[in-house]
């Protein structure tokens, strides 16, 4: 599942190469983000990588920096919102500074995106598969009967039953999960290699999310797609991804493979969340919560940054910043308790 | 279905009858062309004390069967009974006299819009008191406060708007304002889904809390079947304006009578691998044959692969065991069929 | 932004007299009323008094803004005249914000034909055109100013109605009317607590706007000499007869041209700003969903405050 690379790369002018980049399809370095022309920083020193065919999930409250991130990677940062310091890397190539055109050759070909409501990213007035044809259109500079064709097929990969019917429908003809996939559609057409979903399922039904989780497991298994998948619900992310990303205030607080941060965790966060979220256990327990606020976004704190609401706090916790250390196969946790262990042995 | 039964055996429990029944409710909202059948044949009980939780989908009519119940929207057939008065019946001066005594309140489901922005925090929680012509100021403000504790605000809110105050403590303003009037049965509107899992579960609690010490039935209306698992004593699974499963939550979860229930259940995320059934078991692969689809068949018919001729039509909501009905021709085959490999 | 926070700052949003030309067009206006009040008490000379040795000076010490075709103080006049000419505005638009405002409430909440009725008569209304129906009713009810902006406030009483209607419209779909409902509430009680406060910035747009339009009309009704005698000075009626002296004294209409003008322009301007506060236009799209105090935006980790925000 390496990347294709004899797919054209787009000229990226000014853009560096990394060293051993080629088995990465998304790098982030140290990657800060200020959010309200530079008052706050919204997002500290997050690294992560995201392999060819690895479904990464980045996993928070609001406001915890997840959604700044993927934005981020996708080069779309909302007004007022710049990245101060690292870097972003796509496929070994740095596109931090990279221009409009850069992006928009990157955006469909290398990069697509799929975010929460899909009915305000589509033309209210136009057919689906109008606006799907558009894309490979342009994109890919399909004829019109070439476009039509092919979005009937995506249209059929997606799981859209119909797909003749589907394709001279309007949005508001459609439900939420159908419009869904119509994105998805929309965001693999032009064969990405990345798909970035920002909280895509939230919307949704349970019975329909089930289905657009198997759609994205289904689309990595057969095409190779890379999947950064972004949500505040745990149990969504637990379902689908090979390796999770734990974001607390801004900060990345523990990563790793699915399986060892759901049973192995080892920061108290990660731990709190997973009593209290509802992991789809059926049986009667106990109602968990979590004291406390999170932290203001950007506010200035010394040391570890869930400090104040952690039940194993001790005072070195606030004495300086907490280093990322590595806790297993893979996996990295931000907590002095961690750190000592790593010291110990 | 649309005889209304005189009192239905199983709306009678340990000889005692239901504070409030829903008898044979249809609404249809919308006219003409855009009429669309929102809830058919419901029959409903909610008993004293009990915590009820109201799950379905988009279309399944939750929402507008809690409207249905306090008022905001006439059954076209069937009635709702309070106490054995008939409020769906009520209009004008003698509904408004009805809902002045505050018998059944509604939490909204969104309480950046249920609440008034430009009221305080007090003026919002008084207003049902004011409205029943309560006068005595220090009277209300003593009652506004009691309230607020009731479900863990302090005083200090007391003059600050909506907007001024985060999205849990709104929704807990929300639910004082219905406590305020002293109501004997709360029926809340998806009180958590806008809310994360620790504040979801601050919520939940003090849902739980308030039945435990008023002994206060609350419905619970939710998308989210494993949120009701903490707290529910009962569930009611509903699915294109029926219901299709109604019993005591620790059975329904562990051997689930009907399959569109077994599906949520299988659907919702999880990390454990220990489900009886995956989603693909219970979904349908392609279209049925056509008498299943028609408006005499099952409502699930189209979605489910335990379709058989005798689904052709409406399955009664028919008791599957003690204060346990399901709505399912097959609700004894359907399990063994799913567990058999394809 | 919700409706009474926008004038008294309460909600957050700052009160609308923080802008500049909020400010300047209120201090404009007082001095209008100042002068509406005390004008003819305090006018340096008897607008009335005819001065045959004294015929189009032009500004001078004794006369600030020179004299008229009779050697009248310009100044005196148009002072005096601003009684009669702003009172019979505030008159003609107390007239339709009363025949305007109340029914486009109460049509939102009372039965279906009242409704359907109303209307009508607000459509029929607004077909007339005001000189017109001015001079029919003055000759109805006799030659008057006050009657004269009687036709004027019906006339605009339409415009009241449309946007009051509206606004309210918007706001008795809210859900907290709904919850006021399920609390007994009568339709009274939801007119007094939820919905007027919210309704109040547009019709305190809509008066300015309309007051305005009101001044203008006077100024047009005693510019053709309808409604008013001589020598009784009203704005428009000194500028009427300037008009016809214009070779002698070409500069003399623009001084109540001026005044109306700027008397004008404030009102306007007051009415912009508390549109431009209120975020909506004369028609209603004033939101009725809290504006979230973006500080506590992430206090309690929900999601609501990040779709609204």
């Amino acid at each position: 599942m390496a990347i294709d690379n004899r797919k054209p790369w787009p000229d990226l002018v000014g853009a560096e190469r990394h060293e051993g980049g080629a088995d990465e399809v998304l790098r982030l370095d140290d990657l800060h983000v200020s959010v309200h022309n530079g008052a706050a920083t919204a997002v500290r020193g997050v690294s992560l990588r995201v392999r060819p065919g690895e479904i990464v999930g980045l996993v928070g409250e609001s406001g915890s920096g997840k959604t700044l991130t993927c934005r981020a990677a996708l080069g779309v940062l909302p007004g007022g919102c710049a990245v101060e310091r690292g870097s972003v890397s796509f496929a070994g190539v740095d596109v931090t500074s990279l221009s409009r055109r850069g992006w928009e050759r990157l955006h469909g070909s290398h990069l697509g995106a799929v975010f929460q409501d899909p009915a305000s990213y589509l033309n209210p007035a136009l057919t689906v598969g109008g606006q799907l044809a558009e894309v490979l259109r342009v994109k890919r500079r399909m004829s019109r009967r070439a476009a039509h064709r092919r979005a009937l097929e995506l249209f059929e990969a997606v799981g859209l039953r119909q797909p003749e019917r589907v394709f001279h429908q309007i949005p508001a003809e459609l439900s939420g999960g159908m419009l869904q996939r119509v994105m998805i559609a929309i965001a693999i057409s032009c064969d990405p290699q990345l798909l970035v979903a920002d909280e895509p399922t939230t919307a949704l039904d349970v019975t329909i999310q089930a289905e657009v989780l198997e759609l994205l497991r289904q689309l990595r298994d057969e095409r190779g797609l890379a999947v950064l998948f972004v949500s505040h619900d745990l149990a969504v992310i637990t379902q689908l991804c090979d390796r999770i990303v734990v974001f607390y205030a801004g900060e990345i607080v523990e990563s790793g493979p699915a399986g060892q941060i759901t049973q192995r965790p080892r920061h108290p966060y990660t731990q709190a969340l997973l009593r209290v979220a509802s992991v789809g256990d059926f049986g009667r327990r106990e109602l968990e919560v979590i004291a406390g606020q999170p932290p203001p976004v950007g506010a200035d704190i010394t040391g570890c940054r869930f400090a104040a609401r952690c039940p194993v706090a001790v005072p070195e916790c606030g004495a300086g910043p907490v280093r990322s250390v590595p806790a297993g196969d893979q996996h990295q946790v931000r907590c002095v308790h961690a750190a000592r262990a790593v010291v110990a042995s | 279905m649309t005889a209304v039964p005189a009192t239905p055996a199983v709306l009678v429990r340990d000889g005692a009858l239901p504070l409030l029944t829903v008898e044979s409710v249809d609404v249809t909202l919308g006219r003409g062309w855009r009429a669309n059948q929102v809830l058919s044949g419901v029959d409903l009980g909610i008993w004293p004390g009990e915590i009820v939780g109201l799950v379905g989908e988009t279309g399944s009519g939750k929402t507008t069967l809690a409207r249905t119940v306090v008022g905001l929207v006439s059954p076209g057939q069937g009635r709702v009974v309070l106490d054995g008065l008939p409020i769906s019946a009520l209009r004008r001066g003698a509904r408004r006299a009805e809902r002045r005594r505050g018998h059944v309140q509604l939490v909204f489901q969104d309480p950046l819009r249920s609440l008034d922005p430009d009221l305080t925090v007090a003026e919002i929680v008084a207003e049902g008191l004011r409205i029943r012509g309560e006068a005595d100021r220090e009277e209300i403000r003593r009652r506004v406060i009691s309230a607020l504790a009731q479900v863990g605000l302090d005083a200090a809110v007391l003059e600050r708007t909506p907007g001024q105050i985060s999205g849990g403590q709104r929704q807990r303003v929300s639910i004082a304002r219905a406590l305020a009037v002293e109501p004997r049965l709360l029926i809340c509107d998806e009180p958590v889904s806008a809310l994360d899992a620790s504040s979801r579960n601050h919520v939940l609690r003090l849902l739980r809390e308030l039945r435990d010490a008023l002994g206060l039935p609350i419905v619970i209306i939710s998308h989210d079947l494993s949120s009701l698992a903490g707290i529910a004593d009962r569930i009611v699974v509903l699915y294109r304006g029926r219901i299709v499963e109604d019993g005591p939550l620790d059975r329904v979860f562990a051997t689930p009578r009907h399959p569109y229930t077994a599906l949520l259940m299988a659907s919702a995320p999880s990390v454990r691998d220990d489900r009886p059934f995956s989603p693909h078991q219970l979904r349908r692969a392609g279209p049925g044959p056509a008498q299943q689809d028609g408006p005499e068949a099952c409502v699930f018919a189209a979605r489910c692969p335990f379709a058989a001729d005798v689904c052709a039509t409406q399955p009664p909501l028919a008791d599957v065991g003690e204060r346990w009905r399901a709505a399912c021709h097959r609700h004894q085959e359907w399990e063994g069929l799913a567990t058999r490999p394809s | 932004m919700s409706g009474r926070g926008r004038l008294t700052g309460r909600n957050g949003s700052g009160s609308v007299l923080r802008l500049p030309s909020a400010k300047i067009a209120v201090g404009v206006l007082i001095a209008i009323a100042f002068l509406a009040a005390f004008g003819s008490a305090l006018a340096p000379q008897n607008p009335l008094a005819i001065n045959a040795n004294a015929l189009f000076q032009g500004p001078s010490l004794h006369h600030l803004l020179g004299t008229d075709y009779l050697g009248r103080d310009v100044l005196s006049r148009l002072m005096a005249g601003t009684r009669l000419s702003v009172l019979t505005a505030v008159e003609a638009v107390g007239i339709g914000l009363v025949l305007g405002a109340i029914p486009g409430i109460a049509t939102v909440f009372v039965g279906r034909s009242f409704d359907f009725a109303i209307n009508r008569v607000s459509d029929a209304l607004m077909t007339l055109p005001y000189i017109f129906f001015a001079v029919a009713v003055t000759a109805a009810l006799g030659n008057g100013l006050p009657q004269a902006m009687i036709a004027v406030g019906i006339l605009l009483a339409p415009l009241f109605f449309r946007v009051t209607r509206a606004a309210t419209l918007e706001y008795a779909r809210a859900q907290y009317v709904e919850a006021a409902e399920l609390l007994g509430a009568s339709k009274l009680h939801v007119i007094r607590v939820h919905v007027l406060r919210k309704v109040l910035p547009n019709i305190v747009v809509t008066t300015a706007s309309m007051t305005a339009a009101a001044l203008l009309a006077v100024s047009f009704l005693t510019f053709l000499g309808i409604g008013v005698q001589p020598p009784t000075p009203t704005w428009g009626g000194v500028m009427s007869s300037d008009l016809d002296y214009l070779s002698q004294a070409p500069w003399a209409p623009f001084i109540p041209g001026a005044l109306i003008a700027v008397t004008v322009g404030a009102l306007n301007a007051l009415a912009d700003a508390v549109r431009d506060r209120a975020g909506a236009g004369t028609l209603v799209t004033v939101d009725p969903i809290i504006h979230i105090d973006p500080s506590l935006e992430r206090a309690d980790g929900d999601r609501q405050s990040q779709a609204v925000a």
